[in-house]
């Protein structure tokens, strides 16, 4: 049986959330879409397809972030998959205060939603006329950022152009990894968010070949969250990479949001790919490399990363 | 077991309820039309679904309640929104005298007259599941992240707390008050001996526990959890503390559905479509192991005769006789 895609919105209150979901709802794209709604604001989404829920963390190891998920949405997923007639996505919108983590954890902890569903993407609608403050007084608004695989720059109507470049390089600095799309009124093609394709390094690379390089980010940082990549060619020893990363996660997964990479792992013919939420991981084989070199890409997307010890770490792990 | 009748409704089986006459079954399947059925299967009512996904159904009143994933609850030819928000369930109170439905971090109380002056609000946490005490009609439990609290209806703090951590996903009441328990999203089960102020933690369950039940005479409690159903002997000063349970194998899957008829048989059943009747005799049990065509998602023994009701995946519903 195949697994039903998900997307997960996200965006700082105000940005734009609701704008984006009732297109959503409203255009033909031909898909039968299921909304789960966590915005319980003043104006709510009044469609057939729309559930409302109370956000309902579940602490799954006495506290622990990393162990957190959100009890509602294993409740109503387990239940829309049980119905006869599937949906062809479903959509998963978080509070404007909501920190990504839970959710996206949701996918990789519950076993059942883990094997029938999996998260297809995690956009992000951001406030571009208000974005610079979120960002310096919250700490939701940069998290929000950087668990994106799309970033919406919305309201872009009531920025001057020429402050947009300056915009979307401190959203870059957070997240450099996600594609960012320039809206108003979140107008935009619905496939561009729902079609995220889930993980997908190669995309990020075509669209800013450099961004792996470990000095591809000069430029004074606003933030303390930020992305780092490691492009490195050969192969990886299995055994010494697994352990790498479960150290590292051990040890720094509240810092880290998101990680994906892609690997040649020695004596595996085809790509493995693995992407992780804090400290949950999940691997599997990426399919041929079809021609493309054998070549090893990873990003991290977290609070005070320490670049040259992630490149360290993984260099060792080459064979 | 004699198949007794078979009908069928539009979606996989929620859940089951009978009448307390035994004489109409309320069949709730995950989504479209709730049905009600005459003991010889006859639909004698098909009720309205809730939009995007039904709650489990109850009797009030000797009429069905329903209630779903719209945040409505109709009974009685009424239709009451308390509030947004899906609600999952309604239970009746043991004394007939009460409605309950959880809505996110409320709990709604609703009487006969529709007055629901008694409803418990602004909780910490949302009400996953919640459940009546037997014993004590105007006692309610409620569940979800962080453990269990036990609420008196017209007070407005509760009168006890089990801050167990984790998070629980069903709260069932022994029909005699002395135990509380709850199965847990982390595979596990927490039993509270309320008269001895007494916690228990009972880990090693395969995967999450969505499912529990008391017998009758609240000497056992059976749960979920994996393939091999439990059963726990609740009797002696301790319960099960220390105690050996009963290991009931012959699912193919995880056991999903579990119910004890009021004469001690408890019915198993999982998604492979296996079904379990085990008899119980001098600590020993027996058991009848049926493969039916569909998984089981849900169970409900008549109040007074040896028929199961039988829930299926695809939306079947199943007499069986016991012979």
């Amino acid at each position: 049986m195949s697994r039903i895609p998900v997307t997960i919105l996200t965006g700082f209150l105000g940005a734009g959330k609701t704008t984006l979901l009732n297109r959503i709802l409203t255009e033909k794209h031909g898909l039968r879409i299921a909304v789960i709604e966590n915005e319980f604001g003043e104006v709510g989404i009044d469609h057939e397809l729309v559930i409302s829920t109370d956000e309902e963390l579940f602490e799954m190891n006495n506290g622990c972030i990393c162990c957190t998920v959100r009890g509602d949405l294993i409740r109503i997923l387990g239940n829309l998959l049980k119905r006869r007639d599937k949906f062809d996505h479903i959509l998963v919108e978080t509070t404007g205060l909501a920190d990504p983590g839970p959710v996206v954890q949701t996918f990789f902890v519950d076993e059942d939603i883990r094997e029938k569903t999996f998260v297809n993407g995690v956009v992000t609608v951001v406030d571009a006329h208000h974005i610079a403050r979120h960002m310096e007084d919250t700490h939701e608004a940069e998290e929000q950022i950087a668990f994106a695989d799309v970033i919406l720059l919305n309201k872009c109507d009531l920025v001057p152009t020429e402050k947009l470049d300056g915009l979307e390089k401190i959203v870059r600095e957070v997240n450099a990894l996600a594609t960012i799309h320039r809206t108003t009124r979140a107008e935009i093609d619905i496939a561009k968010v729902l079609e995220v394709g889930g993980f997908n390094l190669d995309r990020a690379t075509e669209l800013n070949p450099h961004f792996l390089e470990p000095d591809a980010h000069h430029h004074h940082h606003h933030s303390d969250i930020s992305s780092v990549g490691i492009e490195a060619e050969g192969d990886c020893d299995g055994k010494k990479l697994n352990d790498w990363l479960s150290k590292l996660v051990q040890e720094q997964g509240q810092d880290i949001f998101r990680m994906k990479g892609v690997f040649a792992v020695k004596n595996q013919a085809d790509r493995v790919v693995f992407q992780g939420v804090h400290m949950l991981i999940d691997a599997a084989s990426g399919g041929p490399w079809a021609g493309r070199p054998r070549k090893n890409s990873l990003v991290f997307i977290g609070r005070n990363l320490d670049r040259e010890a992630l490149n360290k770490g993984f260099r060792a792990c080459l064979a | 077991m004699k198949n007794l009748v078979t009908f069928a409704a539009e979606d996989h089986i929620l859940h089951l309820a009978w009448s307390h006459d035994g004489g109409r079954l309320l069949a709730t399947p995950a989504s479209g039309s709730i049905l009600v059925a005459g003991q010889d299967g006859e639909i004698l009512e098909t009720l309205p679904g809730h939009g995007m996904g039904n709650g489990e159904a109850a009797w009030f009143q000797d009429a069905p309640a329903t209630c779903g994933f719209d945040g409505k609850v109709r009974l009685l030819g009424r239709e009451w929104s308390p509030g947004r928000g899906l609600i999952e369930r309604v239970k009746t109170s043991p004394d007939a005298k009460f409605l309950a439905a959880a809505q996110g971090k409320s709990l709604h109380i609703l009487d006969q007259e529709g007055n629901e002056s008694l409803s418990i609000r602004d909780l910490e946490t949302s009400v996953v599941d919640f459940a009546w005490n037997p014993s004590r009609s105007r006692e309610v439990a409620t569940t979800g992240a962080g453990g269990a609290t036990l609420w008196r209806l017209g007070q407005k703090k509760p009168f006890a707390r089990f801050d167990w951590g984790g998070a629980s996903l069903r709260v069932g009441w022994s029909p005699d008050g002395r135990w509380l328990a709850t199965g847990d999203q982390t595979p596990s089960v927490h039993i509270y001996d309320i008269p001895r102020d007494h916690p228990l933690h009972i880990q090693g369950f395969e995967g999450k526990v969505q499912a529990l039940s008391f017998s009758s005479d609240s000497k056992q409690l059976a749960t979920a959890g994996s393939a091999v159903a439990t059963v726990w002997p609740m009797t002696g000063k301790k319960g099960p503390d220390g105690a050996t349970p009963i290991q009931i194998e012959g699912c193919e899957s995880a056991a999903q559905a579990l119910d004890f008829s009021s004469k001690g048989l408890l019915a198993i059943g999982d998604g492979a479509g296996i079904l379990l009747v085990i008899t119980f005799e001098k600590g020993q049990f027996r058991r009848k192991r049926s493969k039916l065509e569909s998984g089981i998602s849900a169970l409900a023994w008549h109040p007074s005769q040896p028929i199961l009701a039988i829930g299926h995946e695809d939306g079947q519903v199943m007499f069986l006789a016991l012979e």
